[in-house]
């Protein structure tokens, strides 16, 4: 009888250590969790709400239902469409020239292993990659100075003519996605050499013993395993091009004209210029769903990825 | 086929000396194991043969053609790695015919290597089915089979059933020996298994720090081992030593409890330090006779195969011994041992057959 007395109590025991344990558990998740909420769900929810609402901070009259009204103005709008537009050109034209030459570059130095100062080499090229953006846009602003910047003074040493690169409407967009192709190309490069990092050497061994061509060794032993981590490097890329603000900003704040007006300075006029909250809310909404949908496709490749390894 | 010339190939990585000074002969037309303990240079020999590696200094021949600095690709060799590569995303068939391609042979010809090699290894049922759905012992299969298929002058086997789970090793190690009775390249085979490699050897190469130490039949290592390291690595157990405090050598004889007769080591005899004893010459017996020495069981260890170990105990001097199950001795038990003298042999100080 003791005995089944005691096996109770220690069922007892156990079952409110483990409720302990569960309540200490959410207590220590409890700051993370507030935080987000407060951060990231309310606003979210907050924004969502005001998409659907007149609502401009300027105006006397305080927030007005206006149903869809807004999203239809967003899709009415030829300039924003245009902007958006802008935008995936900016980031498809951007990404090709990154991916290209961070493949390139990150093949050099996965090829010549025992380059000397490879080590050095490679900090120098990630340079650009850890300096803050307002930074990077705030001295390739004063470089390209028509004035003062270095680069017209190489081009007028060699005889040729100044370029205003940031003003003119034919280079101002080309130059911004050089700028961005220098600041990112190397992050595309380190997601090459992890890429190329992940394949086994004797995978590349046996290919070269078999006498595989390149474009066999590049088809049949490379890219099965390196595609992952180059797609999440491109997938990464695709998210983080889509919100490009700083650049634009501080280098030509959108000029000449609407040119290099990407959608994320757009948002930022109409909430923090004009102060049209609930048009900027619905503008955002967009941009969340396309930032949703990349999301998506970075959690499909992952996925995909684990899949791989675990039939490996 | 080619002979590989191997001429003071050495090779360092930093501090480390991993192939330290070797000049050797692989024959034409025959299965070399290069054996020994993990670390000490085998895989890195091969991979210098395959122009995975470089040497730090030295030649590689194949034949009188020096291949020191050709790259893998020209060297016309196959090999089979440790872990089963096969080019994912594909079929087994594909997998085989890959690096047929290259070959620039007329599409019958690789259909039939295809199917030939297939049939050899027993794979021909998995030849359209994709690579991703085999386990390791068929992927290894297929790598065997790519190297094969090829038909180089060399094909180099590197340590290639060590990954493999323990059915599927068995049946890859019978269809190795079956595969390699049927081809007359020139085979080179890295193990640290005794057991494959006494299986598939031809001729075994014992390494040792860098350098070999013997290179003989299986058959021949393991019965005249030239070293103390041979005769302790091959053989399960390795060898019996008695060592020096348990020897005396009187002339040109040389006596010690384990013996009744005295082991005649002629004008050697002043050399020898060390004897080595295999557990299986020792034979056993549970009734006394006068040419037996007289033992006792302190352990017991369960054999295989209807046999067992046994420790024995000759005073202060200990060695194991092989009998068979029938012999129904314990621990405590006496038992009287006999060795024959030519089945004894003898060290010197530097641990070397005399």
């Amino acid at each position: 009888m003791s005995e089944k007395v005691e096996k109770f109590e220690s069922k007892i025991k156990s079952t409110s250590t483990a409720r302990a344990n569960k309540r200490m558990s959410w207590l220590l998740l409890a700051p993370v969790l507030i935080f987000f909420a407060m951060m990231n769900i309310l606003p979210t929810i907050w924004m969502l709400g005001l998409s659907f609402y007149n609502y401009t901070l300027t105006s006397a009259n305080g927030a007005t239902y206006a149903g869809l009204s807004n999203y239809f103005d967003f899709v009415k709008n030829e300039q924003l469409s245009q902007s958006v537009s802008r935008t995936f050109l900016f980031l498809i034209i951007a990404i090709i020239c990154q991916t290209f030459l961070g493949i390139l570059i990150g093949v050099l130095f996965w090829k010549n292993d025992k380059m000397p100062g490879k080590r050095l080499a490679l900090t120098l090229l990630f340079t650009p990659m850890v300096v803050t953006p307002i930074a990077t846009a705030l001295f390739w602003k004063l470089i390209l100075d028509p004035t003062f910047g270095v680069m017209n003074y190489f081009l007028t040493s060699l005889g040729l003519s100044k370029v205003d690169f940031l003003t003119s409407s034919s280079l101002a967009f080309p130059t911004l996605i050089v700028v961005d192709t220098w600041m990112w190309t190397p992050f595309m490069a380190l997601m090459t050499l992890a890429a190329l990092g992940s394949v086994p050497k004797a995978e590349l061994e046996a290919a070269s013993v078999d006498k595989l061509p390149i474009y066999r060794q590049v088809t049949t032993v490379i890219w099965p395993h390196a595609k992952f981590i180059l797609m999440l490097g491109i997938l990464l890329r695709s998210i983080d091009a889509f919100k490009t603000m700083d650049l634009t900003y501080i280098m030509t704040n959108g000029g000449p004209g609407d040119r290099t007006e990407l959608i994320a300075l757009s948002l930022y006029r109409f909430a923090f210029k004009s102060f049209k909250l609930g048009y900027a809310s619905a503008v955002s909404v967009f941009l969340l769903f396309i930032a949703i949908a990349l999301t998506a496709i970075y959690l499909h490749v992952l996925n995909a990825r684990k899949k791989a390894e675990a039939q490996a | 086929m080619y002979d590989i010339n191997l001429k003071n190939v050495t090779k360092g990585f930093g501090n480390l000396q991993a192939v330290n000074d070797i000049t050797f002969t692989i024959p034409k037309s025959s299965v070399t194991v290069l054996l020994g303990p993990s670390g000490c240079g085998k895989t890195t020999l091969m991979r210098m043969i395959a122009g995975l590696e470089t040497p730090t200094s030295g030649s590689i021949f194949f034949d009188d053609i020096d291949v020191t600095r050709v790259p893998t690709k020209r060297r016309n060799l196959g090999m089979v790695f440790q872990y089963p590569v096969i080019y994912r995303g594909t079929s087994v068939k594909r997998n085989l015919e890959l690096p047929l391609l290259s070959e620039k042979l007329s599409a019958g010809e690789i259909s039939k290597r295809v199917n030939d090699v297939a049939d050899l290894l027993g794979i021909s049922g998995d030849l359209n089915k994709m690579v991703e759905e085999l386990d390791n012992g068929t992927r290894q299969k297929i790598a065997v089979g790519r190297a094969i298929a090829r038909q180089p002058q060399i094909i180099l086997f590197d340590e290639p059933i060590t990954n493999i789970d323990i059915t599927a090793k068995l049946e890859l190690k019978r269809s190795l020996k079956e595969v390699f009775s049927r081809l007359s390249q020139t085979i080179v085979y890295v193990t640290h298994d005794q057991t494959e490699a006494m299986t598939l050897a031809d001729q075994i190469a014992l390494m040792q720090d860098g350098v070999i130490t013997q290179c003989a039949p299986p058959k021949e290592i393991y019965e005249k081992p030239k070293s103390q390291f041979a005769g302790w690595f091959l053989g399960n157990p390795g060898i019996n030593f008695i060592e020096k405090e348990h020897i005396s050598v009187a002339g040109s004889g040389i006596n010690s409890s384990l013996f009744s007769q005295t082991i005649d080591a002629g004008s050697h005899a002043s050399q020898v330090k060390v004897l080595g004893v295999r557990a299986e010459a020792i034979e056993v017996k549970t009734t006394q006779s006068p040419e037996a020495r007289s033992a006792r069981v302190v352990r017991k260890s369960l054999g295989i195969g209807g046999q067992y170990l046994l420790d024995l105990e000759y005073g202060s001097l200990k060695v194991k011994a092989r009998v068979a199950h029938q012999l129904g001795r314990e621990i405590g038990d006496q038992v009287w041992t006999t060795i024959t003298s030519s089945d004894v042999i003898m060290f010197n100080e530097a641990g070397v057959a005399i």
